[in-house]
């Protein structure tokens, strides 16, 4: 085992333990609360208690579930697209191409001055109210190509050179080789992407008003709206609605902040 | 060697990514100054103004008093932030529980945002939180009402997201610096006081300007926990420029004055991108 090489303070230990406290306190509490009978907000002083399922049998399909299965289609299409567009750019670029600083100047730009420029474009295209307005801005990601570059320029590039010595051409390097050896990162640059595309908030809400193309965030945000108060509604939503990202979490965990430290190294 | 980019090996692997990055990236960027120039309302056509639009952005109170919460937010959240996560890393290097800790810490920056909103909402409200019903309203932020509550909590939210990023920033930056140089110090008689301060600190100096520059980012893009927690209020006190940009355009329907603002905002983008990349060689060195 790894010992520590610094030796850690009561007080460093205490400011782990009230920061553990304070990010996983809404967690637990949405989870406890997902349980709760509806009338446990009228008690009027004490910790509520009570246990029922009926909070998740009643979560609606055309505000909640049919929103939820949209997201998880568009989201994942959206990662694959991504990754597919990114790879042989992070490639062409490592290769040579020297269009790196093009890309971190892209990817300085802040997300929410897209808003309105995007708005625009889509208005034109026709776009606005089309789920497609939730697919084609977000394919080409200035951050999933830094990401796999990172990957790719800790390869010993000798391999590819070799390679192409021995007559491969580059669809079958980046097919058979690129793509295997940088599979930790590309998994990383899919959470990520996922998750990012995933926890649009404002974006969705502006393009696509109609209610039929809500996104979960969407219905999120008009559940919590509506009903302030109703805490085992709205605890059931949220804990059914972040099943998709805790599972993909618990799976790829350690390739995502092992890629993440490695990146910043 | 073959720099010039046309004989790059697979160099046509970047174009579908250049073209769409050109569709949906820098062709909005250069519509938006039309736009920018014309009084629209987003749906009927325009009518053009001319710098009507930029004039306006100087006699604007309201921008300036954004602008003004936005670097209040950065001024209270930046220090929190990077103490925490160094103090976080430097604790939790090779204990342990350093790997379940970190991959705990992470999980908030990616969990359904809408989902998080509620948790926060349904805990931290003054009237219908759980904390103030428990303790009959002993306990409460009234960021229903009081700006600085408000600010506080759009801030613990935008740290909550975030520390776990920002713990991992640091961990990097600890684990380049050679156990050799630790041993060094302690063999000449440095105290661990003397090893944290006077050698991990000043080594972790590039990892911790690092954070400050993203912790900006995030302060400033605090608007997405604005409108899920505050909604800008009360009274404003939350209007953070992005949740500005968004009211003027969307809610308010002035398209041209957005547009404007975007293009403004932009440029102080770059800019501060350009001196921060500066800083950062800088702090390598």
């Amino acid at each position: 085992m790894k010992t520590a090489r610094l030796s850690g303070t009561w007080l460093g230990k205490i400011v782990v333990g009230v920061v553990l406290v304070f990010i996983l306190l809404p967690i637990i509490w949405l989870a406890y609360s997902a349980f709760l009978p509806p009338d446990a907000i009228f008690k009027t002083s004490g910790v509520p208690t009570g246990f029922t399922l009926e909070n998740f049998a009643k979560l609606p399909f055309d505000t909640l579930i049919r929103p939820l299965i949209l997201s998880l289609v568009v989201s994942s299409l959206v990662v694959v697209l991504q990754l597919t567009v990114s790879l042989p750019a992070a490639y062409a670029i490592r290769s040579g191409a020297k269009l790196l600083p093009l890309y971190l100047l892209l990817l300085s730009i802040p997300a929410e001055l897209m808003l309105i420029p995007l708005y625009g474009l889509l208005k034109d295209l026709g776009l606005l109210n089309n789920p497609l307005a939730l697919v084609f801005p977000f394919i080409a990601n200035p951050f999933i190509v830094f990401l796999l570059y990172s990957g790719l320029a800790k390869l010993p590039w000798t391999f590819i050179e070799a390679a192409r010595l021995d007559g491969a051409n580059n669809i079958q390097i980046l097919l058979k080789i690129v793509a295997p050896l940088l599979r930790p990162e590309m998994t990383a640059a899919a959470v990520l992407g996922f998750a990012a595309h995933w926890n649009l908030v404002l974006y969705p809400k502006v393009v696509l008003d109609n209610p039929q193309w809500w996104t979960v965030q969407v219905a999120l945000t008009e559940m919590l709206r509506k009903d302030p108060n109703a805490w085992g509604k709205l605890g059931a939503a949220a804990m059914v609605t972040s099943l998709p990202i805790l599972i993909l979490y618990i799976i790829f965990e350690s390739r995502v902040t092992k890629t993440l430290e490695g990146g910043l190294k | 060697m073959k720099h010039k980019f046309n004989f790059t090996p697979g160099w046509w692997g970047v174009l579908p990514s250049l073209t769409l990055l050109a569709i949906f990236v820098l062709y909005p960027l250069l519509q938006v100054l039309q736009i920018s120039s014309l009084k629209w309302d987003g749906v009927v056509a325009g009518e053009g103004i001319g710098f009507g639009n930029y004039l306006r952005l100087f006699g604007d109170a309201d921008l300036g008093r954004s602008l003004i919460t936005t670097l209040t937010l950065a001024a209270f959240v930046l220090p929190i932030f990077v103490t925490l996560a160094a103090t976080i890393a430097i604790e939790l290097e090779g204990t342990r529980f350093e790997r379940v800790i970190k991959a705990i810490l992470f999980l908030p920056g990616l969990w359904t945002i809408g989902a998080s909103a509620i948790g926060w909402y349904t805990l931290y409200a003054p009237d219908y939180g759980i904390i103030a019903t428990i303790t009959n309203g002993a306990v409460a932020l009234p960021w229903g009402d009081q700006g600085w509550a408000a600010l506080t909590l759009v801030g613990a939210f935008t740290i909550w997201q975030n520390i776990g990023y920002a713990v991992l920033v640091v961990s990097a930056g600890l684990k380049g610096i050679p156990q050799e140089t630790l041993e060094a110090a302690r063999v000449d008689g440095a105290n661990e006081n003397q090893v944290r301060w006077k050698i991990v600190i000043p080594l972790l100096r590039p990892s911790l300007t690092f954070l400050a520059v993203i912790g900006g980012l995030y302060a400033l893009q605090s608007y997405t926990a604005v409108y899920l927690l505050t909604r800008g209020g009360p009274f404003g006190s939350t209007r953070v420029l992005g949740y500005f940009l968004y009211e003027t355009a969307f809610e308010k329907f002035e398209f041209g004055y957005g547009a404007a603002l975007s293009m403004c905002a932009l440029l102080l983008a770059f800019t501060f991108a350009a001196l921060q990349a500066r800083a950062l060689r800088g702090s390598e060195q």
